[in-house]
């Protein structure tokens, strides 16, 4: 069930480099933070309730549905419908993508750890990988957040490849961080909308000397 | 005592927030700062306790608390002074106010954390009250600088928690992952050196941003370049400050393994590129805030490359810190002054400052011979003490290397200063607008003669928390 739900997680990954529309990658952030819900729940059934409470409420409430609510909003506030502007041709991208997914596979079996659960160590560095290239060949600063957030969702991804479990405080602590990180990048966002007129991260240069 | 402090710091700022008043800001800012040095003494008088079981007053967040509390006396008095010359109402007086409150406390939070995952939280806490900081001033490039300083941070943040998880995995206890630093310094000799190695550079790279140094440093010379005097007094040292803790915890960790030299080689490279970079862009600079920054990359840069010596350049390069934050602190309070003189932070923009104002200039000059590590600058007594390091350790033609480009720095800021001291006042000056307080200058006096002195005959209780520092790394 769980090597499903990863595989999946690792087509949200590719996809999100063959979509164009920005209501696409909402939802697929949306599909993302439904798959780490699962996987989560499936991995971690076993540990303290109040810890897994807060992993569920990360995943399916903060990730799956406050997140891509948010997004959604910033999206018809900005009216935003297609991202055009990429550096790079989505066939290269996609091509990127998966030698990405290939080499973190052939990399995670040369690593010789029984801590590390190998079958999300490899998708999650994946993920991570994905999400700062996903920043690197987007001008608009959308795409910079919704690369930010793939970057996150490797990042807890990984923490299930790690089995480390926090306690129940610092977890929480952990949840309302990104979660508040995330609406005022969010609300900034609006703000460079409204001053620049454009979300085009060329256009924020004056500052250069 | 510490999450007493906490609350009650909590809720001064929301009380300032919330009723929007200037006594209320006054007393509540007064009774906060003098809280923070309370419990400096607190710490200090209960060195190596833990308090909780996530905080612990070491001799090294000790230091840098007793830094903050310091820098935070004058920073109330500035403030005041910036909203007078800046801002228009109230409510903008007291959101700054609030919002200065609880960054101190998180950067209070990141010294005294002993769990590297809570600093973490503590530190992405200091990146969100630090863009609203630098958004302050409600126009396109504070914007500009705010939104690349937040993207940035968040993005190195997100890859020191990867730096973090993977440390995890080496750091299982039979209670789950312990991620205490004494833990981790404790289990350190059975870790994985490719999994520790992993960790030491993301967590490095993650926190470059905080740290003022490559490879994250783009949005932090922004920030810095934009953000408010009283607000860069604390972004260049109490900040830098806690991105250097952050690090020296994972390299405690790291130096009890024989990979203690990999990882030093991996501070002299961050620092090389950071000190290279810093003079390339000096030659193009046209904003003095922007020098400043790049001159704490040169200082923080200086501070790696000393670590990166080993044991006989820990303690210049943890003295260097010191002086750094209390010369840099002054030297933006200055700069305040010298802008609402001009009006702009653009250097083309200013000229004839002597004239104008004497005591500031002063004060100006003597915050520039003390960063440029001029004699009798305390800087001049550890950057001799670092070159003796580094030669003395073999590092010879890295400090050559080092001090070509600190020549160039020098020149760099020297001319800038010149031209702003004795240039032609420049035409659109309007000397009405001028509002001046005389008493503005004395903090930033107490501040550099207060490096000189400790230069020359250093505090037994600074010696102390800085030797016993060192001995966390032995």
């Amino acid at each position: 069930m769980v090597i499903v739900l990863i595989v999946l997680f690792a087509a949200t990954l590719v996809y999100f480099f063959l979509s164009e529309r920005v209501s696409n990658f909402i939802w697929l952030l949306a599909i993302q933070g439904t798959l780490l819900f699962g996987i989560a729940f499936n991995n971690l059934i076993h540990i303290q309730l109040l810890g897994l409470i807060v992993i569920l409420l990360e995943t399916l409430i903060v990730k799956a549905i406050i997140i891509p609510w948010f997004l959604n909003r910033l999206r018809h506030q900005n009216q935003l419908k297609r991202v055009h502007e990429s550096k790079v041709p989505v066939f290269y991208s996609l091509i990127i993508i998966s030698a990405v997914l290939i080499g973190c596979f052939l990399m995670s079996y040369t690593i010789n750890n029984e801590v590390i659960q190998l079958r999300f160590f490899t998708v999650a560095l994946a993920t991570v990988i994905g999400g700062m290239y996903f920043i690197i060949i987007h001008k608009n600063i959308f795409s910079h957040l919704v690369g930010f957030l793939i970057i996150e969702n490797g990042a807890f991804l990984l923490s299930l490849a790690v089995g480390g479990e926090m306690p129940f405080l610092v977890s929480l602590a952990v949840l309302l961080d990104v979660l508040i990180a995330v609406l005022v990048i969010g609300v900034f966002m609006n703000k460079v909308k409204d001053t620049f007129d454009t979300i085009s991260a060329s256009k924020l240069s004056q500052l250069k000397d | 005592m510490i999450l007493l402090f906490f609350g009650i710091a909590f809720v001064l700022s929301l009380l300032i927030f919330l009723f929007a008043n200037r006594i209320i800001m006054a007393v509540g800012s007064t009774l906060f700062v003098a809280l923070h040095c309370l419990l400096t003494v607190y710490s200090y008088k209960n060195l190596d306790s833990f308090d909780t079981v996530y905080y612990q007053f070491d001799s090294l967040s000790v230091l840098m608390n007793a830094l903050l509390s310091i820098l935070l006396v004058p920073t109330l008095f500035h403030s005041n002074l910036y909203f007078k010359r800046h801002v228009k109402d109230v409510k903008s007086e007291t959101r700054f106010a609030a919002i200065m409150i609880i960054l101190a406390t998180a950067l209070s939070s990141v010294y005294f954390a002993e769990n590297i995952v809570l600093m973490w939280v503590s530190i992405e806490a200091t990146t969100l009250c630090m863009t609203f900081l630098i958004f302050h001033n409600r126009y396109e490039t504070p914007l500009e600088a705010a939104w690349k300083y937040l993207f940035l941070s968040s993005v190195g943040i997100a890859i020191a928690f990867l730096g973090i998880l993977i440390l995890a995995t080496q750091a299982t206890s039979p209670e789950g992952a312990n991620l205490s630093v004494s833990y981790l310094a404790s289990v350190a000799q059975k870790m994985d050196p490719f999994f520790l190695k992993t960790a030491f550079v993301l967590i490095l790279t993650g926190y470059s941003a905080k740290l003022n140094v490559f490879p994250f440093y783009a949005g932090t010379i922004d920030a810095k370049t934009v953000a408010p005097s009283p607000v860069n007094a604390i972004f260049s040292t109490a900040m830098i400050n806690a991105g250097f803790i952050a690090i020296f915890r994972v390299y405690t960790v790291i130096n009890q393994t024989p990979l203690n030299s990999w990882a030093q080689n991996v501070l002299l490279v961050t620092g090389l590129i950071s000190i290279s970079l810093a003079t390339i862009q000096l030659f193009r600079i046209k904003r003095y805030k922007r020098m400043f920054a790049f001159s704490s990359m040169e200082h923080v840069a200086l501070i790696l490359i000393t670590i990166s010596a080993g044991k006989a350049g820990y303690y210049a390069a943890l003295l260097h810190l010191v002086f750094h934050s209390f010369i840099k602190g002054g030297l933006f309070f200055q700069f305040g002054q010298v802008r609402a003189f001009f009006h702009s932070g653009w250097i083309k923009d200013t000229g004839s400052y002597f004239k104008l104002n004497p005591t500031g200039a002063l004060a100006f000059l003597l915050g520039i011979i003390s960063v440029t590590a001029i004699p009798p600058s305390g800087l001049f007594i550890t950057e001799f003490m670092i070159f003796k390091a580094l030669f003395s350790e073999g590092f010879i033609v890295t400090a050559v290397a080092v001090l070509i480009m600190m020549t160039i720095i020098m020149y760099f800021i020297i001319s800038k200063t010149m031209h702003l001291l004795f240039a032609d006042l420049p035409e659109n000056f309007k000397p009405d607008a001028v509002f001046a307080n005389r008493l503005e200058p004395v903090s930033q006096f107490v501040l550099f003669f207060a490096v000189i002195y400790m230069g020359f005959n250093p505090p037994a209780i600074l010696t102390d928390l800085i030797k016993q520092t060192i001995q966390l790394l032995n």
